[in-house]
């Protein structure tokens, strides 16, 4: 049986801090993302943090949402790749064939979530960082789409290991994502969704608080939201602590 | 009738003319891509055929990671000097080429033999431990002087194998 991975963030847990952010890059190979490349709206930020000013000043509050690739079910850049160079793996990843990308960008432009990026420019390093880079992930070049991949280099690591351990099915925790692993709130959590003792799947089916960003378009995210306890709300029946 | 066949033939000749460079880029891919590549001399003449045939040595004793680990590991020149220390290197230009690195602790910059492209993941230790010999894709290393690519190893050769084996075929198996 294969595994069915899946993500829960926290979004009242969520500081807004950035670890994610600054995790994912060390661990991808994530380019540097430089004023100029910001302003041109070419950053490449596998997870990001969006930010939001929740009513008015002085009662106003910033609220956090991090913003990973979905990896929804019925994926809408999927099926707009003229070469297969997207496609999803069995374990419920929307993975990037970086060797078959021809770099359409017809995917990018399907997605609502905004998580696709071009490579425009050929990636490049400081001399002090060129070893720093992860060699169990490809460098991407100029030209190719890429994406999050929920860590799929450790999630082939982990498989591996349990096959060479006797073909035992993974544990819960086990793989985690780069996010995940620094996230100093535990916000961001990852696991397999089809096993019932996981921490994720607990999660997922006992929450009340559960939403996935634009669900209404019926892709079926694999990442779901927890929304934000508002202390200061009526105590009625969305409220509870869980 | 000449009339027809002098735009044919211009026709033609311009078709040919264009189909030189994509047949000459396309040509190019196919005969550099990894197959295919001339055996590199090394910077010392390291014999796998005395030390498997004559000294009886397993492949993993000195790629020791193989079995464990993605990579098979090219031994490190200490893990040389566990036997060197000890052999003679009386007129042997190899060996005392061997020993003045060590000891001046300059890393010997051997040639790859197999080259896969970076967005190729290779995991030595799923196929050691699914009981395939080092030979299946390496060949009989014991009888080349210069160690040299045995098979095709490019994504067709692989896929083969994978659905003869029953292994995975999904692109993320080997591709990320």
């Amino acid at each position: 049986m294969s595994p069915r991975w899946g993500m829960v963030i926290d979004l009242d847990r969520c500081t807004g801090c950035q670890a994610c952010v600054v995790a994912c890059q060390a661990e991808n190979n994530i380019p540097i993302n430089t004023e100029a490349v910001y302003l041109q709206n070419r950053a490449i930020e596998w997870i990001r943090v969006e930010r939001y000013w929740d009513g008015e000043y002085p009662n106003i509050k910033a609220r956090y949402i991090p913003v990973p690739c979905m990896h929804c079910s019925n994926a809408p850049c999927e099926p707009v790749c003229p070469v297969y160079a997207t496609y999803h793996t069995p374990e419920g990843i929307n993975m990037q064939v970086y060797n078959r990308c021809i770099g359409t960008r017809y995917c990018a432009v399907n997605c609502h979530w905004h998580v696709r990026f071009f490579n425009f420019w050929q990636p490049k390093w400081p001399e002090s960082l060129q070893n720093q880079l992860n060699p169990n992930v490809t460098v991407r070049s100029r030209g190719v789409m890429e994406k999050c991949t929920f860590c799929i280099q450790r999630i082939n690591h982990a498989e591996q290991n349990a096959r060479l351990d006797g073909n035992r099915p993974l544990r819960d925790g086990e793989v985690n994502t780069a996010c995940a692993q620094a996230c100093p709130t535990r916000a961001i959590v990852f696991g397999d969704l089809d096993d019932p003792e996981s921490q994720v799947a607990q999660i997922a089916n006992t929450t009340t608080r559960g939403y996935k960003v634009l669900a209404e378009l019926g892709t079926d995210p694999a990442v779901l939201y927890l929304k934000k306890i508002d202390p200061e709300a009526p105590a009625h029946g969305g409220a509870e602590s869980a | 009738m000449r009339r027809i066949l002098r735009p044919v033939v211009f026709g033609l000749v311009v078709l040919v003319l264009l189909a030189i460079p994509v047949v000459a880029i396309l040509a190019r891919s196919y005969f550099l891509s990894p197959t295919a590549q001339p055996a590199k001399a090394q910077p010392i003449a390291f014999t796998h055929p005395f030390h498997v045939n004559t000294l009886g040595l397993d492949c993993t004793f000195c790629h020791r990671t193989a079995s464990t680990q993605a990579s098979a590991g090219v031994p490190a020149l200490e893990q040389c000097m566990f036997c060197h220390r000890v052999v003679p290197t009386t007129n042997k230009p190899n060996l005392e080429r061997l020993v003045q690195a060590f000891e001046s602790n300059t890393p010997i910059q051997w040639n790859r033999v197999h080259q896969m492209p970076d967005h190729v993941k290779f995991v030595h230790s799923m196929h050691i431990n699914a009981g395939f010999d080092c030979a299946t894709c390496h060949g009989q290393v014991q009888q080349m002087a210069t160690v040299e690519q045995f098979r095709d190893l490019r994504m067709g050769d692989c896929i083969d194998c994978h659905r003869q084996n029953n292994a995975r075929t999904d692109c993320a198996v080997c591709h990320y």
